[in-house]
């Protein structure tokens, strides 16, 4: 059977990696030493996909021509095509709760299905569907990554990392998203899980351990005790829409503040706005403060950032992160104190003023041993080979976040499943019928905390029956909740007296039905043959980009090595896979690199030489001296 | 009798089958499912160690290759496993059990104040009725819930000195296993510990509720 692959589908960044030798390890997706993945999937006018840093590039945006001019590039959303970013924010939402300031953002079609749905010119894509070219694209990526590495290896299997906090229609959203990729999802894991299993892996590591997962759209604080092997998480809590990218709003609304609304909002505006204010927040890890500038057409705004300012514009988050600890410590019927280490995930945990707030929380310094981008994705890979059996002991016992229960009598939530409970889990539950010959009964499934079911999230509705006509009170139906090791929600149902086993026709309330995904995988099946050609093109055309990139670099650096004719011949080459790059061809393209390839090999062995020599020379003068 | 969806042997129900070790869906007890006999009075440290034990032999982990209906099986047995844990492990859920094992419950709405708690209790009523109708945020609700959650401090201290009676009666019950009186004076423990319960979250909700506001 084939390798289980593990992958961090992020807001902001997304990562595969697998086992080598005993050892997680990320693969380069992106060409030399690029693991990350920018999730941000471009989609043309035409219906070509874009993903990763070269959709970024799509985004609309403002930029400065050589003469000065700032003109507007890119596409923006709607009849242009559009560049969908942190998609991974409206998974599993109903239209209805899409905020206003997304709408601003991105065209939606109808806003009254259980599924947010975004208007590309005549084509409409859910973010399942978004989420699955980012899938697709780590899969192709990894695919040939690998092959470069002289192996032959599909990707098939994988498990997905979720945040801790997600619920059923979230984690539902996640798997549509693998199947529609055409992966098989052997498991999702909570993402702090996942990061535990990465930290705890070689340590023989025992204890109560702390995951604090601030990244870019989500929030995580997982509290697990580690013992023999078994990691076993005791509380999780969190918000899945709470994270970098809010606090990059807010620096925005301070930059454009002096700028009228409909400024404000116009896309090539606000993108511009958001790429300088989330520059200048990671560049305020480093120093006390920076200057920050959005060249605007006729004039451009520019201030000044300070650490102080930032960390004053980013509390009111970092509150709420605190209080979700202290929520899930209490329901590890623990205390700070009792909490051994602290681990650090996620980009925004950079931020020195996180760094601060979570010392003073836990009263000890949180560790960040393994890179807080890479960790996430790392443990997905020792979760992955856990399941191919090869982790002996070791093992993962999660829980589900949110209380799961039914709508009762008065519109009360009776809790079936509480929060924080090990799965999988499951709970029966007896039913009956009210009137006389009642032949169905109707059931609300919700999930959330408050008492009332208007207060938490509809889960699915579904319907018992039919039932033979008797009266009131008679029938007796079992129901089995069952919550998997994926934290996903299954119904199952029989009739206490004949011992039939009941079909239940289960309706999400949100989300897609089974039929729809059907559907959408054989309109992608329609495609099938154009996308993979569309996508072995976008992969050539890549290789091309990094060989011309990197010969530009090195004839900058080593010019001198290269004499006349050689450099004439490189030029030619050079010339025609520039030409060919932005044509169809791929099989053109395909050999342009490789014949480039080839008439730069002496050169690249100068290189190497002098560098050698340099190094030798270099030697020397130190012993000499 | 259930049929292992391994190898096919049949068998009384087990957690994992007897020939080939691989989870059965059976439908098992709280006691049976970890495979101890039924009494009262547990080790908490060993009743971990085997719910490890166990779970690393039946979880769905181990059968992520397997034909689907063992991987069903496996997530069966394991949704047993857990559920039967979690029961043993709290002693009040432990004592419920046992008296639903008796044939026995708790009255539904179990209203009746603990006798000996009568005052305490109808103090912090009285404290909760008025944190309800003070205005929010006002000194008079800071100085309230402060006095509350003094009080709490005294609700807990009850609570764990019944939940310390209700193991004192466990050994009782074990000793004497055909005394179905000693199952009968669990009861009065069992329900003043959900009065107990159910007030301090009440507590804990009010005082909650006047840091939101
Ligand atoms: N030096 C830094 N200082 C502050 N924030 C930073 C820094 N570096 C990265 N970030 C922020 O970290 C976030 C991205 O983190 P990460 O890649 O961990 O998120 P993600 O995994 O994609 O998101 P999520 O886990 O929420 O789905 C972005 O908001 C980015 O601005
Ligand atoms: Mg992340």
């Amino acid at each position: 059977m084939s390798r289980i692959f593990g992958i961090d589908l992020g807001t902001t960044n997304s990562l595969i990696a697998a086992m080598e030798d005993g050892a997680p390890r990320v693969i380069a997706v992106g060409g030399s030493n690029r693991a990350l993945l920018p999730s941000v999937v471009a989609i043309a006018p035409d219906g070509a996909i874009t993903v990763g840093e070269r959709a970024i590039e799509m985004e609309p945006h403002l930029t400065v021509e050589r003469d000065g001019r700032v003109s507007a590039v890119g596409f923006a959303s709607g009849e242009y095509g559009a560049v969908i970013r942190s998609v991974k924010r409206y998974m599993g939402l109903g239209g209805d709760e899409i905020a206003p300031e997304d709408r601003a953002r991105y065209t939606f079609a109808d806003l009254s299905g259980p599924v947010v749905r975004f208007q590309i010119g005549t084509r409409v894509f859910t973010p399942s569907q978004i989420s699955a070219e980012i899938l697709r694209a780590l899969k192709d990526g990894a695919e040939r990554a690998l092959r470069a590495a002289g192996k032959e290896e599909k990707v098939e299997r994988v498990v997905i990392t979720v945040p801790a906090y997600f619920n059923d229609g979230q984690r539902q959203a996640t798997k549509d998203a693998g199947r529609l990729a055409g992966l098989e999802v052997v498991r999702l894991v909570n993402e702090p899980t996942a990061a535990s299993l990465a930290y705890g892996l070689n340590k023989r590591a025992a204890g109560n351990v702390a995951v604090f997962d601030f990244g870019g759209g989500t929030f995580d604080i997982s509290i697990l005790s580690i013992k023999e092997g078994i990691f076993e998480v005791l509380a999780t809590n969190g918000d899945t829409h709470l994270g970098g990218d809010d606090i990059d709003r807010v620096i925005v609304d301070w930059l454009l503040a002096e700028l009228p609304d409909a400024r404000k909002l116009d896309r090539h505006v606000w993108n511009s706005a958001r790429m300088a204010a989330e520059n200048a927040k990671k560049r305020l890890t480093d120093v006390a403060e920076t200057p920050v500038v959005v060249e605007l057409p006729g004039h451009s705004i520019r201030k000044h950032l300070t650490r102080d300012a930032l960390d004053q514009m980013a509390e009111p988050f970092l509150a709420r992160t605190l209080k979700r600890c202290e929520l899930a410590i209490a329901d590890a019927k623990l205390t700070p104190a009792g909490i051994d280490a602290v681990v650090l995930v996620g980009g925004s945990t950079r931020m020195p003023l996180v760094r601060r707030r979570v010392a003073a929380m836990f009263h000890k310094e949180p560790l960040c041993l393994i890179d807080p981008d890479q960790i996430v994705a790392l443990g997905a890979a020792v979760q992955a080979s856990v399941l191919m059996g090869m982790q002996g002991d070791m093992l993962l016992l999660d829980v589900v976040p949110l209380s799961l229960g039914i709508e009762t009598m008065g519109g009360v939530m009776e809790r079936l499943i509480h929060r924080n409970t090990t799965i999988p889990t499951s709970v029966g539950e007896g039913f009956t019928t009210a009137v006389d010959n009642q032949t169905h009964v109707d059931i609300h499934v919700l999930q959330g905390e408050r008492e009332l079911a208007k207060d938490c999230r509809s889960l699915a509705r579904f319907k018992l029956g039919p039932i033979q006509p008797q009266p009131a009170g008679v029938p007796r139906i079992e129901v089995t909740f069952l919550i998997d090791a994926n934290g996903i929600l299954n119904v199952n149902a029989r009739d206490e007296r004949t011992g039939r086993e009941h079909s239940v026709d289960v309706k999400p309330s949100y989300g897609l039905t089974d039929d729809e995904i059907e559907r959408m995988l054989e309109e992608a099946i329609d495609l099938g043959e154009q996308d993979l050609e569309e996508r072995l093109l976008i992969s050539y055309r890549n290789d091309a980009e990094q060989i011309l990139g990197a010969l530009r670099k090195q004839l900058g650096e080593f010019g001198a090595l290269v004499d006349g004719s050689e450099r004439a011949r490189m030029d030619e080459v050079v010339e025609r896979l520039e030409a060919a790059r932005t044509g169809t061809d791929r099989e053109l393209i395909a050999k342009l690199v490789e014949e480039l390839n080839e008439v730069t090999t002496p050169f690249a062995k100068r290189i190497m030489d002098a560098a050698i020599k340099l190094a030798l020379e270099k030697k020397s003068v130190e012993e000499l001296s | 009798m259930i049929e292992c969806p391994s190898c096919g042997r049949r068998q009384e129900p087990l957690l994992t089958c007897a020939d080939c070790g691989s989870p059965l869906a059976a439908p098992l007890g709280c006691f049976a499912a970890l495979g101890l006999p039924r009494k009262l009075a547990i080790d908490l440290g060993a009743l971990e160690r085997r719910y490890h034990e166990l779970s690393r032999k039946i979880h769905p982990d181990r059968f992520a290759s397997s034909a689907a209906p063992v991987r069903d099986a496996s997530l069966r047995a394991t949704a047993t496993l857990t559920r039967s844990y979690r029961t043993l492990r709290d002693p009040v859920a432990r004592g419920l059990y046992w008296l639903e094992l008796n044939g026995e419950k708790l009255a539904e709405n179990n209203k009746r104040v603990p006798p000996d708690l009568a005052e305490l209790v109808f103090e912090v009523q009285e404290q909760l009725a008025e944190m309800h109708d003070a205005p929010a945020d006002s000194d008079a609700a800071r100085e309230l819930a402060a006095q509350v959650v003094a009080r709490r401090g005294q609700l807990q201290t009850a609570m764990d000195a019944n939940v310390a009676e209700l193991e004192r009666n466990f050994v009782k019950c074990d000793q004497r296993p055909d005394e179905k009186m000693l199952t009968l004076q669990l009861k009065p423990i069992l329900s003043s510990i959900a009065y107990l319960r159910t007030l301090i979250r009440d507590v804990d909700r009010a005082v909650e509720n006047s840091k939101a506001a």
